[in-house]
């Protein structure tokens, strides 16, 4: 069989290039591959992270008619339950306390009724602030405007009854009251906008003794809810773990037949992490999808260095009766060789990556995802080596003249893409989409009303794509302009390289730019890529830390319960322990903005901006800096949310009054603000709304400084550990939370997902191909004019005269493509992070810059390329006098 | 230290086998002989002879196997180029990259004589081949006749005390075949150069006083005045 002969033939001379191709393909396969390992993990991540947070699953609540014990049955016996409580909700017409000679009255609230193995039953749902965990339990707010601790009496308000007497055992949190509260059954947007401001909690004893009169005479007011705690052995796939959980909703109330509702708290949070999910799917695709193209230019690059001898070849063939079916046939069998061994590696390699970097070798959450990826992959590197063996050979068969063999060098023509204009277009298209997508918010997951499916714009990553292709090709018609028209600018730039030979040495790369042109623009590529991913990726870490800062306060936050009362001079001795920075005290009070229930937040202006971090981002209509400073001049200055500024139409200077818990008489009071502008987030503060004050303002008009938190920084030293030092000075009354084990917690959001798996993977990549291209590129450039060099030496040419050739050529592609890298890379960086703004939680005020990463990037490159110039010197040198053959 | 008496080139038993074991070639074997400072030899042979490989090595270019080469006039091989030593190559050897102008300047420019020099010396040794309109023409934009006095012109500019020239009319008619021995002895008696040219025509051979002939890699003589020619 001659095509098996020929191949032999050919892997026994020149094995290079099939096995360069082969490599392009590995590279390729692997990063895809890769990115689909580390898609599977993240995505089992995301849906135990989603899972692990929620502590009731189920809230099933009984339809009128329906017995509580009969409902409990169905609930045990649904599948996937482990365990199912009864929980009574009762309505009561307001609460009451006397404490220190004074009587306090709340408006209508609701009274639970717990059995004693709930809190062993559903880890999270109940958080013991105060007193012990069972028996009789005031919500902190609750207690906060009673003014009760553990010891003191709360009297019930029932409807139509006598009041009925408890005594507190307990203060508690509900991190979860918004679900625990939910209407059951209704739809996302009639929910109740807050949970109930008073929320008592009994012993289901006392509440049946206290509440099952009331449901005789009002069962409206009263109901049972079971509760129920399912198996969290859910597919890794959050989509897919919706569904199954979803399923075996729907699957109880059809059993149920009517007596039942699901409230689904399980498959809401999963229905949250299947969109992140996406969002990762388009996100970590995009960060790789130019990688795999990358690899697949710089194959391309390497078969086109030997396309000279390729066509000599394939000359001789012919001559020897070859047919053009057969050439290409061959080449064929060639690529496909190549793809093959290529592709396997490729796998190989991701799946070592994988274990590596991931701890895990597969490469779908589902086995059907994971084929996906692996057949994709395959078949992208399949593509790479028809695109860059069998497609030119195809085209050399088509086209074979003398003159094509020719236009490499010298006058030829610019090619096609150059005369359409590819990269302007390319350009525009990408500014066209890129309009067209901040016109919609950059709205990238789409969520339509009432459908259950979600579907993501990938449209919007044409931008940043074309960007990517059309600044790339841009670059070359650059680089190509520049050495044809540039000469007297070049030879004046080499002549402390080149000395007299300058004018030669640039005549002969305005010649060679064609191949010149082509290597600035592919380092251009991947320095852009690299540094493009780089930004990216410092980013996304930036805001992830933020969105800890956020939610924790600081690296260290005590919380002071509501009563506590410790002044802001117990700042001192929290700073004397080991570890400890700076402490920063800020004031949390609850006020009534009308019948709005806010939290307020009074701040010290001079250091809160540095003690907190804020941000820019964190306000509108001015900086931190700048509002902090309009605050500290208008003592009664306040800063409230966007929404509570459109409710109340403020404008700035309006007088804004609340109504404040007054420290001494423990009566509300009407106290005067005036607006001075909008805050959107707050260290602790809840996502919402919220408002920020001068503490000493807030301190004077409620005749109170006590403390809602103090913000510790640490100095250096890991935050849990100061965490421990802080909690041996506050006691148990205080909880102390630190950095490190919120940003372990920060819910479902996306930005929870730890990326440093994939950032290794990808800047590893992004390193190798940046490094690789150009080295690799040099090489192949000088290799192919081994003959030049010869020549030149067979007239004398020394080391300094070839060093003036090799290292202006080397030069010339190393800080052109860094420099084109480097502008189109921010550029796009700053696009992504605008299209990408979704992913972001909060968005960021600026990019973050890897520094180190990017000086290594270009020290790599720098290197890389000196390398490979010092070798190929050293190699002409060696051969110059001897491949004289043909001379 | 160079002596109006000394040879430009002296080959004691010189040989160059390429390859090694049952493969090997003995391109050159057993060739003494010496190139005075006023010589203008022919150098004929039969196709595979080994005239190529022998100017390699008179140029300094190749490394004999066995025996010594000595350059008296000139001194060590590393002050051969750049200026000392011209050839004028049996194949195509501009650079591809650069044009005529430029590929001619490049021996002056290497040996250091200053762009302006370089420049007028190349205009004027094309100017002499009638390549004055060629200039800027690139290598591959020329005929293969046109490259070969290109070639020859580049060999001429600078000051060479050895001419080396393999074939150097080879794919030429007789009127410019004429006029490239023409400019190759005329250079040689200008700067006092020794040349060697390779041919296989015997009009040409015959225009030169000593004709040396190769067969088989021995260098055998029909010279009249006997330049110590032998082999050992
Ligand atoms: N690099 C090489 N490797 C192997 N053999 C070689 C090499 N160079 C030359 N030869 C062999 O040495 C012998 C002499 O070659 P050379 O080129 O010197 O001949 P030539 O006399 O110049 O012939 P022509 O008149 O055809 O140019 C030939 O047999 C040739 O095959
Ligand atoms: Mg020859």
């Amino acid at each position: 069989m001659p095509a098996m002969i020929w191949l032999r033939g050919l892997l026994r001379r020149r094995p290079g290039r099939t096995l360069a191709v082969a490599a392009g393909v590995a590279a390729s396969v692997a990063l895809l591959a890769s990115i689909g390992a580390f898609l599977s993990v993240s995505k089992s991540t995301m849906t135990r992270r989603a899972a692990q947070g929620v502590p009731v699953d189920w809230q099933v609540e009984g339809q009128a008619g329906s017995k509580p014990a009969d409902l409990l049955a169905a609930v045990k016996a649904a599948s996937g339950v482990q365990a199912a409580l009864p929980v009574g909700f009762a309505s009561t017409t307001g609460l009451e306390a006397t404490t220190g000679g004074t009587t306090q009255t709340t408006g209508p609230g609701v009274v639970l009724g717990i059995p004693a193995s709930y809190a062993a039953t559903f880890p999270g749902e109940i958080r013991n602030l105060v007193g012990t965990p069972q028996g009789v339990l005031v919500a902190q707010q609750t207690a906060a405007n009673l003014h009760v601790k553990p010891g003191d009496t709360i009297t019930i308000g029932r409807a139509g009854m006598r009041a009925a007497r408890v005594r507190v055992d307990g203060v508690v949190e509900l991190p979860k009251a918004d679900s625990l509260f939910q209407k059951v059954g209704a739809p996302v947007g009639s929910q109740p906008s807050a949970p109930p401001d008073n929320v008592l909690l009994l012993p289901d004893a006392t509440w049946h003794a206290t509440f099952d009169p009331l449901a005789t005479t009002r069962a409206d007011l009263v109901r049972t809810q079971i509760h129920a705690r399912l198996d969290h052995n859910l597919p890794g796939d959050p989509s897919a773990a919706f569904s199954s959980v979803t399923g075996r909703a729907r699957n109880l109330e059809v059993t149920l037949a009517g007596s039942g509702l699901v409230g689904n708290n399980l498959g809401a949070v999963l229905d949250a992490a299947r969109k992140d999910a996406l969002y990762a799917q388009v996100l970590f695709l995009f960060l790789g999808l130019p990688g795999a193209v990358l690899a697949g230019l710089l194959t391309a690059a390497v078969a086109a260095a030997g396309a000279d001898r390729r066509r000599q070849e394939q000359a001789i063939l012919r001559a020897r009766g070859a047919t053009n079916r057969r050439l290409v046939g061959l080449a064929t069998v060639e690529a496909v060789l190549a793809a093959t061994v290529g592709g396997i590696a490729g796998l190989a390699i991701a799946w070592l990556v994988g274990h590596a970097a991931f701890g895990s070798g597969s490469f779908g959450a589902t086995p059907g995802a994971a084929a996906t990826w692996i057949v994709g992959a395959a078949i992208v590197g399949f593509v790479i080596a028809v695109l860059t063996v069998a497609v030119p050979a195809w085209r050399d068969a088509r086209h074979q003249t003398v003159a094509a063999g020719r236009a490499a060098i010298g006058r030829a023509t610019s090619p096609r893409w150059q005369r359409w204009g590819l990269d302007i277009i390319c350009l525009a298209a990408s500014a066209v989409v890129y309009w067209l997508t901040g016109r919609n918010g950059y709205q990238l997951v789409l969520v339509p009303e009432g459908v259950s499916a979600i579907s993501v714009s990938y449209w919007a990553f044409a931008g940043p794509a074309l960007l990517w292709v059309g600044a790339g090709l841009f670059t070359w018609r650059l680089a190509d302009l520049f050495l044809s028209r540039g000469r007297p600018i070049m030879r004046r730039i080499l002549r402390p390289i080149a000395g007299d030979l300058s004018s030669t040495v640039a005549s002969s790369m305005s010649r060679e730019r064609r191949a010149l042109g082509r290597a600035l623009a592919l380092v251009a590529l991947s320095v852009i890529f690299a540094a493009s991913t780089a930004v990216f990726n410092a980013t996304y870490q930036q805001q992830s830390g933020v969105d800890a800062r956020l939610t924790n306060g600081a690296d260290v936050t005590v919380t002071e319960s509501p009563g506590a009362n410790v002044p802001p001079s117990f700042a001192t001795k929290l700073a004397s322990v080991k570890g400890v920075k700076s402490v920063e005290p800020v004031q949390h009070r609850f006020a009534y903005v009308g019948a709005d229930l806010q939290d307020l937040y009074g701040v010290r202006t001079d250091s809160i901006v540095n003690a907190g971090r804020l941000q820019n981002a964190y306000f509108q209509g001015g900086t931190a800096k700048g509002l902090m400073k309009e605050l500290s001049a208008r003592p009664d200055g306040i800063l409230v949310s966007a929404e509570t500024a459109k409710d109340f139409q403020l404008k700035l200077g309006d007088e804004f009054r609340l109504r404040l818990v007054d420290g001494r008489t423990k009566q509300a009071r009407s106290v005067v603000f005036h607006y001075v502008g909008q805050a959107k987030e707050f260290p602790t503060a809840p996502k919402d709304s919220f408002m920020i004050a001068n503490s000493s303002y807030v301190a004077k008009a409620t005749g109170s400084d006590a403390v809602g938190a103090f913000l510790i920084e640490t100095s250096g030293s890991s935050p849990s550990t100061v965490a421990a030092g802080v909690r041996s000075v506050v006691g148990p009354n205080a909880p102390v939370t630190d950095l490190q084990t919120s940003r372990r917690v920060v819910g479902s959001s996306l930005t929870a997902v730890d990326l440093a798996g994939l950032t290794k993977v990808e800047l590893g990549f992004a390193l190798v191909f940046a490094g690789g291209s150009a080295a690799l590129l040099l090489v192949l450039g000088f290799a192919e004019r081994r003959r030049s060099f010869a020549i030149a030496g067979a007239l004398g040419a020394r080391r300094r005269h070839l060093g003036a050739f090799v290292w202006s050529e080397s030069g010339y592609v190393a800080v052109g493509g860094l420099l084109a890298g480097a502008l189109v890379g921010w550029v796009l960086s700053n696009m992504l992070i605008k299209v990408l703004t979704g992913v972001f939680d909060p968005a960021p005020a600026a990019a973050a810059v890897p520094w180190a990463y990017l000086g290594s990037l270009t020290a790599l490159i720098l290197a890389a390329i000196v390398i490979a110039a010092a070798t190929v010197l050293r190699r002409i040198r060696r051969q110059a006098l001897t491949s004289m053959r043909g001379l | 230290m160079s002596n109006d008496q000394q040879p430009v080139v002296v080959c004691e038993a010189v040989a160059r086998t390429f390859g090694a074991g049952p493969a090997a070639v003995v391109a050159v074997h057993g060739v003494s002989c010496r190139v005075p400072q006023n010589a203008r030899i022919a150098l004929t042979g039969t196709s595979g002879s080994g005239k190529s490989t022998l100017l390699h090595l008179l140029a300094g270019l190749d490394f004999p196997t066995a025996g010594t080469i000595t350059w008296p006039a000139i001194g060590d091989r590393g002050a051969l180029r750049p200026g000392p030593v011209a050839i004028v190559f049996q194949g195509p050897s501009l650079m591809p990259s650069l044009d005529v102008l430029e590929n001619v300047c490049l021996p002056p420019l290497l040996a250091g004589a200053g762009e302006a020099v370089s420049l007028q010396e190349a205009e004027a040794a094309l100017e002499r081949l009638g390549l004055g309109r060629l200039l800027h023409a690139l290598p591959e934009e020329l005929s293969g006749g046109q490259a070969q006095r290109v070639a020859v012109a580049r060999a001429l500019v600078g000051a060479p005390q050895l001419l080396l020239a393999d074939e150097p009319t080879g794919q030429l008619d007789h009127v410019a075949g004429a006029l490239v021995i023409d400019a190759l002895v005329d250079t040689a008696d200008h700067l006092g150069a020794a040349l060697v040219i390779s041919t296989h025509d015997p009009e040409i051979a015959e225009r030169l006083p000593t004709r040396w002939c190769m067969s088989d890699g021995r260098l055998l003589t029909e010279s009249r005045d006997q330049v110590a020619v032998g082999t050992a």
